[in-house]
């Protein structure tokens, strides 16, 4: 019957947790920099981004969770993105390019977020050249991603699509509607359960 | 023997919905005071207060949804739940009646309000309860223990106080009617207006009581209301609970499993590689398969 709820931060426990990491700042510049960044605590189904928009920021995921997705001209919608706590999620080239942005970004619980400017993250850069260099993976990583992503969708089987996917969001599955799983993966929800089924046969010994 | 005196009186906290059929009041363990090490092995509870549910033509609930690592147990006092889990068990879940569920090493399953009861609608009133498994026992095989109202074991008070219900453990000689991993007592009080209940736990077991009806005074001193959690002290052993009018009261009361505890979600491990492994096997299929 119940789902535990995760504990409240009271704080930007987990930001701060992923600056520190990333950073050769101190405790207190850390705290120093948190004074000035831009927190909102959004509901489900608040959008972060609309499409048609310029993206200005980056969105991190303290608590909660959201996606990036488009919508086809049958109205259609295809999950680019989910970013559960600790994920950073955006519209880069939107940000980077200052054009329109084709993707929405939706909360699907009520979330914590941090807003992430171009000139929070020069800021932070110039300060640490640890972060910069962080922040340069994290681009070839995306760029990663991506390619992986293409790849899968072009040629991978639904079984293949959804092992990578569990890999790289473990807790998921018990926190969105199996549609969304299916259209990040680019399959039918039908395929979806057809391919956790054949697992389940392979896999589940009573 | 020394009186076991109440720590703190918890009011329900405000109520959230689980799935769209149980809207709940989580005490154990978002409620000050009542995290699960405090309140070991009790490591959830979430009382659906009586609450109206109108018709509804499609049954509401929880869909199909996993548990490692413990028991879950529902205690039904208004309404009825259908539900069905991955190891092909079934059944319905009426008033009075309490399912244990030994999810242990791994189950899926899917709790919606009985048919019948939805098409009409009407009192819903509910507790589900999470009993931690010790580390030697939570991969053991799954197992379930239906246990309708007329097998509960039901010890009659003297003086037409009303009786005792004993779920699970033990009540003046009488043993409860479910068989549990650790020491666990739990049992319904349905007091008469006047009635006395005496009632005596070690000392060290986490104990506590909530009202599901009426209102109660303990002790001799302290009232509680309905709907009201009371957590006791972990000195003494004896309390006395007297209905100030007619009441039923849930009683509970186990022997601290003193372990460390990884929870995140429907899993609940002793260590964060366990939790990992949980989400694994269950993304995998190890858990089997359930259809929504």
């Amino acid at each position: 019957m119940a789902i535990l709820k995760t504990k409240p931060h009271d704080v930007l426990d987990n930001f701060k947790l992923y600056l520190s990491e990333k950073s050769d700042l101190t405790d207190a510049a850390i705290d120093e920099l948190l004074k000035d960044v831009r927190v909102e605590v959004i509901q489900k189904g608040d959008l972060l981004l609309t499409a048609g928009d310029v993206c200005k920021h980056a969105f991190y995921t303290e608590k909660g969770l959201l996606r990036a997705f488009t919508v086809d001209e049958s109205g259609k919608e295809h999950i680019i993105q989910f970013a559960p706590e600790n994920w950073l999620i955006s519209d880069r080239s939107s940000i980077y390019f200052n054009e329109p942005s084709e993707f929405f970004i939706e909360a699907i619980e009520d979330s914590k977020v941090v807003f992430i400017s171009a000139e929070f993250m020069g800021m932070v850069s110039e300060m640490s050249s640890k972060f910069r260099k962080a922040n340069d993976r994290a681009l070839q990583s995306h760029i990663h991603q991506l390619q992986q992503r293409i790849n899968q969708l072009l040629g991978a089987t639904a079984e293949e699509r959804y092992l990578t996917f569990i890999q790289k969001y473990p807790d998921l599955l018990l926190r969105v509607p199996l549609w969304m799983i299916a259209s990040y993966l680019g399959i039918t929800p039908e395929s979806l359960s057809r391919v956790r089924k054949d697992l389940a046969k392979k896999n589940f010994k009573s | 023997m020394a009186i076991k005196n109440i720590e703190i009186i918890v009011n329900p906290p405000a109520p959230h919905f689980v799935g769209d059929g149980f809207r709940v009041h989580n005490f154990i363990p978002s409620a000050y005071h009542l995290d699960m090490q405090r309140m070991s092995p009790f490591i959830m509870l979430d009382y659906n207060s009586k609450f109206h549910f109108p018709p509804s033509n499609e049954p509401k609930g929880v869909g199909v949804h996993p548990h490692r690592g413990f028991e879950t147990v529902t205690i039904a006092y208004k309404g009825k739940v259908a539900h069905h889990d991955s190891t092909g068990n079934s059944g319905i879940i009426g008033e009075g009646d309490v399912q244990w569920m030994t999810a242990a090493s791994g189950i899926l399953h899917k709790e919606y309000h009985e048919e019948e009861f939805s098409r009409t609608g009407g009192e819903f009133q509910m507790v589900q309860l999470w009993v931690n498994l010790p580390a030697k026992d939570k991969m053991s095989p799954p197992k379930y223990q239906g246990i309708t109202n007329d097998q509960i074991q039901k010890f009659t008070l003297p003086d037409n106080a009303g009786e005792i219900e004993v779920i699970a453990g033990e009540y003046q000689g009488l043993t409860g009617s479910a068989s549990t991993f650790t020491k666990v007592n739990l049992m319904n009080a349905k007091l008469k207006k006047d009635g006395v209940a005496n009632f005596s736990f070690p000392a060290h077991f986490n104990t506590a009581l909530l009202v599901i009806e009426g209102s109660i005074e303990v002790n001799g001193k302290d009232n509680v209301g309905t709907d009201k959690f009371a957590l006791f002290e972990t000195e003494g052993e004896t309390f006395e609970i007297k209905a100030s009018e007619d009441a039923v009261v849930l009683v509970l009361s186990g022997e601290p499993i003193n372990e460390p505890i990884a929870s995140h979600g429907p899993f609940v491990m002793n260590t964060k590689a366990e939790l990992m492994e949980a989400f694994n096997d269950f993304n995998v299929g190890k858990f089997g398969y359930l259809e929504d």
